[in-house]
């Protein structure tokens, strides 16, 4: 670990104290876990304590660890979904990485952090788009890359690969409709061809 | 065609047929339809190296001025209304080119949610060039297939 993660580790320590569920370093990046409380003062003090001074936010994604092999090690473990933030400090020249685990599966909500970072605004439609996760205090919540009047949240675990419908075009009616789905789903388990210990890695 | 005579006197005999198929093929002017990647090698056949003007075809800005429609890339479910809009506002004789794996059958997102599985599911298609993307001579040699087809087609005459 370097001197500037050292630095880094233990302003994230002395500042955020007890708001860190859990933090974890690999690969020379550090991550924190943050519960859904103190999500929103988390992310304030990230921004505005000098010492941390992450003034841009990069990326926010959601994630479904429903079927996640490997729990998230010392996180929460066992919720479904989870908003992961990428911030990053130009004035210090690092980066952290801010994961959040909404509290119920059904109906996952994590407030939002437009009013902290404006960058965030469509990752965060784009999150609830694909994920269904829900950002209360985000100033226009609503889809932004499914079609029109899409139903479901296709990057869950649980939404099939091909869908729910398919689209045509329908010459009595003038117009594009959809259908239910005529084909069936294939799922592509890629074949490995590489010779046993390539590049020295164990093969899985 | 009896030219004896005629010619010399500045008249050449043809039928209408031809005359309008010669007319409808010297001056295919496609609709830009760029869609994904496929709209790059588009954009390629149409630039100075390859320069489909030397077949009189000029990129069109506007369904109302255009013949052909290539459609080149992939057509996902929330563009398919406006591809179709766009093929409706097209003035007849009008041909669509479907280029690339994507548009010919859905390609590589065959199974996806969003992702219209050919777009001769919304339009209809007269040639089809495959590839991922196709060559710009692929493409070429789609739109000289086109000119063939409409050769074939008779407006005055109709064969049975």
């Amino acid at each position: 670990m370097s001197a500037k993660l050292e630095t880094l580790r233990q302003n994230l320590t002395q500042h955020l104290g007890h708001r860190i569920a859990a933090m974890q370093i690999a690969l020379d990046e550090i991550t924190i876990d943050v519960e859904v409380v103190n999500y929103p003062e988390t992310m304030q003090l990230l921004r505005d304590i000098p010492e941390l001074g992450f003034a841009q936010l990069i990326d926010l994604c959601g994630v479904d660890y429903s079927t996640y092999g490997d729990a998230p090690e010392g996180a929460a473990v066992g919720k479904r979904f989870a908003a992961v933030s990428h911030l990053l400090s130009v004035t210090h020249n690092w980066r952290v990485r801010v994961r959040c685990f909404a509290v119920d599966d059904e109906f996952p909500s994590i407030p939002s952090v437009v009013s902290i970072w404006n960058s965030v605004n469509w990752f965060e439609r784009e999150a609830f788009d694909l994920y269904g996760i829900v950002f209360p205090g985000h100033p226009d919540l609503r889809r932004i890359l499914t079609d029109y009047g899409f139903v479901g949240h296709p990057f869950r675990k649980d939404f099939p690969t091909t869908g729910y419908v398919e689209m045509r075009y329908d010459d009595a009616q003038k117009r594009v409709i959809y259908e239910p789905v005529s084909i069936e789903m294939r799922e592509i388990t890629p074949r490995i061809v590489r010779p046993a210990n390539y590049g020295n890695v164990e093969n899985a | 065609m009896g030219i004896e005579g005629i010619l010399q006197e500045g008249f050449v005999t043809t039928t209408a047929d031809k005359l309008i198929n010669y007319m409808r093929t010297g001056s295919m002017w496609p609709m830009t339809f760029g869609l994904a990647c496929c709209a790059i090698e588009m954009i390629h056949t149409g630039c100075s190296r390859y320069d489909l003007d030397r077949f009189g075809i000029v990129f069109r800005p506007s369904p109302r001025q255009s013949d052909v429609m290539i459609v080149a890339g992939t057509l996902t479910n929330k563009m398919a209304p406006a591809l179709r809009k766009v093929y409706d506002q097209m003035a007849e004789p009008r041909w669509v080119i479907s280029m690339g794996s994507c548009a010919n059958g859905g390609g590589y997102y065959h199974y996806s949610y969003s992702v219209v599985r050919g777009c001769d599911r919304i339009v209809p298609v007269d040639i089809y060039v495959p590839g991922c993307p196709p060559t710009s001579e692929a493409l070429i040699y789609g739109l000289l297939q086109l000119q063939g087809k409409i050769n074939r087609t008779s407006t005055i005459a109709r064969k049975p």
